[in-house]
């Protein structure tokens, strides 16, 4: 300190001498740092948006989760007990789509929505795992993108319509977040020895499959993420399917999928529940 | 309702469609932005003659003529914003967030050569041709990114000027990018390339200090004119 302080009274000058000396002589008024806190809260602005939806992004990926987890219940139940709990995941889904879902459109209703779309496209794709899940466990069918983006329009308490942004990108990644759970389902029912849904699930992904190896879409690097854990689940899917057709007989049914298991298979690495 | 023999029908066909109708529009952007990139190509070669033209009348025409062709740059948004659907500007904005930082130095530069003060986000948006428009803007970040490819083209003019034999010229760019980087500083940046590019300012700073230091030392630029250029004004 002392130091510097001898060498500038020496040569009189230092480096930066002329940059302190116009901060020091800086106003309040003057018209460039006038400028920069408008600026300033432009830029909070969008920061202080963005975190919102990120926040709420955060709880649907939860509660979405928490309800895939509730659905994979149901695969050892008797039928009266799964409807139970599909009228419970379909309540929860609707207050998703009535209360997060909603308040995210609400905070993008004067903006454009794609400036934020990467803070909630988690969320979204979470949550179109968890719908298309719960539908598939219902009736053994998926909602397309036109009835689940028909989901997402909602109107203001003065009747003003705003609506979700929806991309189909990601309607159709969420689907290949649903296959994994279409194969969690496949090995559990395997478990209770229900060998006839492991067929069928295992068609039902072979038919998604064909559909992301005929997609032509150069620059959605996800996409191809996807479809490359998708067919990973399906291989595992299949072999399955081989094993139970060539040692169905062999074996009781329920030890079929220790046999599986052990055949190959490091077990799930797909993320985990909450 | 989507049952397996569905699947493809009612969820990948229109998918598709949507994946190419979007490649058709980027690929119409892709066109304009060479007729955006090429005007700012040819500004960029114009105002480098700030670097090495003796004669004050020679860095006019350049100004004048970079504005002029600046004229081509608003030409290519007006298609811009015809192509660039309602509402979408940030869906495609990967397309000419680079260029147009680009230009908004550019557009900087000549405001500062012209008068020695720093452009507005207003200002420059006129310059570009983008204000008005109801499909583009100009993004806030683009433009404070400009400001600070400006400050470092603004280092390597103080140190040329020098060269060139005039010893004001860097006193006036210290203080300019001096308020500018008091101006930054006002910012709350989050952790992105904003930011990133913000850290790198101080090297300018520094780059330009050690010019006025060496002047300062030698005595260069003292006698004539004490400090009246150090009041910095925004245009409008």
């Amino acid at each position: 300190m002392s130091k510097a302080k001898t060498r500038n009274k020496r040569s009189k000058f230092a480096v930066g001498d002329k940059a302190k000396e116009t901060i020091e002589n800086l106003t309040e008024d003057n018209p460039v740092l006038l400028m920069f806190k408008e600026y300033t809260r432009t830029l909070d602005e969008k920061h202080d948006r963005y975190e919102r939806i990120v926040k709420l992004g955060r709880d649907i990926t939860i509660e979405s989760k928490r309800i895939i987890f509730l659905l994979h219940s149901t695969n050892a139940d008797l039928e009266s007990k799964r409807m139970q709990v599909v009228e419970e995941a379909e309540k929860r889904l609707k207050t998703v789509i009535d209360t997060n879902l909603k308040a995210i459109a609400f905070e993008l209703k004067d903006q454009d929505s794609y400036q934020y779309h990467k803070a909630y496209t988690c969320g979204l794709q979470e949550f179109i795992e968890a719908s298309t899940f719960c539908s598939y466990v219902k009736e053994e069918y998926v909602k397309d993108w036109n009835t689940m983006n028909s989901l997402l329009q909602y109107k203001t308490e003065e009747g003003e319509e705003f609506a979700l942004v929806f991309p189909q990108v990601d309607y159709i990644l969420g689907l290949g977040d649903f296959t994994g759970e279409l194969m969690r389902r496949c090995l559990n029912t395997l478990g209770v020895g229900n060998v006839g849904e492991c067929f069928k699930l295992c068609n039902f992904v072979r038919h998604i499959n064909t559909g992301f190896l005929g997609l032509m879409a150069p620059g959605y690097k996800e996409l191809s993420r996807k479809a490359y854990v998708l067919r990973q689940s399906l291989e595992k899917m299949e072999l399955v399917c081989y094993n139970i057709q060539i040692r169905g007989s062999e074996i009781p049914k329920h030890m079929l999928l220790s046999v599986i298991e052990s055949s190959d298979l490091n077990e799930n690495d797909d993320e985990g529940f909450y | 309702m989507c049952t397996p023999t569905r699947i493809i029908a009612d969820i990948f066909t229109p998918f598709q469609d949507y994946v190419n109708s979007e490649q058709e529009t980027r690929e119409e952007i892709r066109k304009i932005m060479k007729d955006i990139e090429k005007p700012l190509r040819e500004i960029i070669t114009i105002l480098q003659v700030i670097h090495h033209a003796k004669d004050i009348e020679q860095v006019h025409a350049a100004i004048l003529n970079a504005r002029k062709t600046f004229e081509e740059v608003r030409k290519g948004y007006d298609m811009l914003e015809k192509t660039v659907p309602p509402g979408q500007y940030y869906r495609y904005n990967d397309h000419w967030r680079f260029a147009t930082q680009r230009l908004c130095s550019l557009a900087a530069l000549i405001v500062f050569l012209e008068k020695g003060i720093l452009i507005s986000k207003d200002t420059t948006a006129s310059i570009l041709g983008v204000d008005n428009k109801s499909n583009i803007h100009l993004d806030l970040e683009d433009f404070l990114m400009g400001l600070l490819n400006l400050a470092s083209e603004l280092a390597r003019y103080a140190v040329n000027s020098v060269t060139l034999g005039d010893y004001q010229k860097p006193l006036q760019i210290s203080n300019f990018v001096a308020q500018l980087n008091a101006g930054f500083r006002l910012l709350n940046l989050k952790n992105d390339s904003l930011r990133k590019r913000f850290d790198a300012l101080k090297y300018d700073v520094k780059k330009i200090e050690e010019v006025v230091y060496d002047l300062s030392i030698r005595g260069f630029g003292q006698n004539q004119a004490p400090s009246t250029s150090s009041e910095v004004t925004v245009a409008e």
